[in-house]
């Protein structure tokens, strides 16, 4: 068990970095009903932006500012192709995920200076000890690396990026805007009787769940070291299981805003993937145990509704 | 103030079952008037509205808002000054958002719905004072989502949202059949007494022939996608129930059935 507990640091710290793609997932998926498959592309395509502007000198919180509007560009364009051209929701998200291969592998090898004709050599962005990242700079720096054995810098600084994400998305949802975004999720016509076209809202939402998802990419590059072209893969099971399991274990408890239920069903994620390796699981499981627990989740926040769906009628 | 001239609408063009609604359909709405609408299932009442407001388009003719040509206007730019009722109360009204959430949007219809705090504060008691006038007690559950209010509420909330910003025009697609015949009675009479208040220019759709009989400066019965009956003035206030139940009988007459 103490080893278990032993790895409660990386939990922590996972649990918060990829919360920001199920906050993403709240707004595409909770209130639009849009199961978006473009995010396993724009956490991609985010680690990328963020690791070329770094690796260039860039600011790191600017690096991640620029990572949020690359995502919410690819996904305004989902937005779109499921607005105007009337594409199914799934379909969107395959054509530009599937687009977004091509256009991460040639950002990378492009922007680290390599040739698209050569090898692959460089489809590689090293974000390790010698780049001035979010946890190597001011004010991170600020925090220990080292406090009984444990590096709380790292938790830290993706506790207080989450939580600035989360505000920042509590706020929006509590203005004119997001509560227009929120009530085109609900009843589209309600919106277009508000003289607004509800078209607009729904590309806005796709397109902040993938920025959200592509600051979470910029998270990952961090904690890992690199970016690698394999990076989104297994993105789109994390992010919607850890929002559908933070709504049904915490949906009933008053006051909690969803935002918050969200982080702490990352947490619990990744917690449960964590107790897997700790009872020895290889780490070649690692996807068949994502995919079970995300079905775990999906049948209780699914018993969770009909039992209310039967109390209401 | 609305003219519709011309106007053709097919259903499935093209196909076997091509289906030739209107055909040259000519009506005029004029300032003030409260127009009942009746008449059998698929005579064209509900296309009637849908043209009007812009959810389908035509395939020919013009339709003429106060001078200008609006048959091209997209649906949601009509509602600028277009509000809508539907016979479904879920329609009028989001179900996840609470009866203030719900009200501040209708509040801010036709401005812009930027960065600022969506709920004023300061709004709540005039909100609390549009829905005291329902007598439903909407007014003490504000903060309530509306998806758990009855049929007959979100009605009424729907009513009140339809017309809180200045519209030009109110359209209710039979907004009383879905509801019980009591709580029918209140909504119908909330209506009346809100469309005298504003002077709304109104059409509305009905199933009820009493209600047809009862409201209303004018009366049209449509049939078959055209407009086979219109009564105003003196002679609308004389009708009687029986004088539109003869109406029917003669169309079915004709019809040999
Ligand atoms: N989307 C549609 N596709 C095919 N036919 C339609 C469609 N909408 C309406 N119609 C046809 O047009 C006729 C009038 O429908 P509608 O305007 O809904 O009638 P009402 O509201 O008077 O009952 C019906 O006969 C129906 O078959
Ligand atoms: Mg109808």
């Amino acid at each position: 068990m103490l080893e278990f507990l032993g790895s409660l640091d990386v939990i922590l710290q996972d649990g918060f970095m990829y919360a920001i793609i199920a906050m993403g997932y709240y707004i595409s998926y909770t209130i639009l009903d849009f199961p978006d498959l473009t995010v396993e592309g724009t956490v991609l395509s985010g680690g990328v932006a963020f690791g070329l502007l770094v690796t260039a000198g860039v600011n790191p919180w600017l690096a991640m500012i620029a990572a949020f509007l690359v995502g919410f560009i690819f996904g305004a364009i989902t937005g779109i192709l499921h607005v105007k051209l009337k594409i199914r929701p799934l379909l969107c998200g395959i054509l530009v995920s599937t687009a977004l291969i091509s256009v991460n592998l040639i950002t990378t090898v492009v922007g680290m200076g390599g040739n698209l004709a050569g090898d692959g050599a460089l489809s590689t962005i090293d974000v390790g000890r010698s780049v001035p990242t979010l946890i190597r700079t001011f004010p991170a720096t600020l925090l220990p690396t080292d406090f009984f054995g444990i590096n709380p810098r790292k938790i830290i600084s993706f506790f207080i990026i989450a939580v600035i994400f989360k505000i920042i998305l509590d706020v929006y949802l509590k203005t004119k805007n997001g509560l227009l975004l929120r009530a085109a999720g609900n009843n589209p016509q309600f919106v277009t009787m508000l003289a607004k076209n509800e078209g607009r809202s729904k590309i806005l939402g796709l397109a902040i769940g993938n920025g959200y998802a592509a600051v979470s990419g910029a998270l990952i590059a961090q904690s890992r070291g690199n970016i690698n072209q394999g990076m989104g893969i297994g993105m789109i099971v994390i992010g919607l299981a850890s929002l559908i399991i933070g709504l049904s274990v915490f949906g009933r408890v008053r006051f909690m805003k969803p935002t918050t239920m969200v982080i702490l069903g990352s947490i619990i994620y990744q917690a449960c993937l964590g107790f897997a390796t700790f009872l020895g699981v290889p780490s070649a499981y690692n996807k068949i145990i994502m995919a079970v627990l995300f079905t775990l989740a999906l049948v209780l926040s699914g018993k969770l509704k009909t039992k209310r769906g039967k109390i209401n009628a | 103030m609305l003219e519709l001239k011309n106007i053709k609408k097919y259903f499935n063009a093209g196909t076997v079952d091509q289906v030739t609604l209107f055909d040259n359909f000519d009506f005029t709405v004029n300032s003030g008037e409260f127009i009942s609408v009746i008449g059998s299932n698929g005579s064209g009442k509900t296309t009637l509205l849908n043209l009007i407001c812009g959810s389908i388009a035509p395939d020919a003719g013009n339709i003429i808002f106060e001078g200008k040509d609006i048959t091209l206007l997209d649906e949601y730019r009509r509602a600028k000054f277009i509000g809508r009722v539907y016979q479904d109360p879920k329609m009028g009204t989001c179900p996840d958002l609470t009866i203030i959430e719900n009200m501040a949007l209708a509040d801010n219809k036709g401005k812009n719905f930027g960065l600022s705090p969506a709920v004023n504060k300061k709004r709540i008691e005039y909100y609390k004072e549009l829905t005291s006038q329902c007598g439903m007690g909407l007014e003490n559950r504000m903060n309530v989502k509306v998806g758990a209010l009855s049929g007959g509420q979100r009605q009424a909330l729907a009513l009140v949202i339809a017309q809180m910003t200045d519209i030009k025009l109110l359209i209710l697609d039979e907004h009383t059949a879905a509801l019980d015949p009591k709580t029918s009675e209140n909504i119908m009479k909330l209506t009346d007494k809100m469309i005298r208040e504003k002077g709304i220019t109104t059409l509305m759709v009905t199933h009820n022939l009493r209600f047809a009989v009862e409201y209303g400066s004018r009366l049209i019965m449509m049939h078959e996608g055209k407009c086979i009956t219109d009564i105003s003035g003196k002679e609308k206030e004389k009708l009687s129930i029986d004088d539109l139940l003869g109406k029917f009988y003669e169309i079915s007459i004709e019809k040999g059935n």
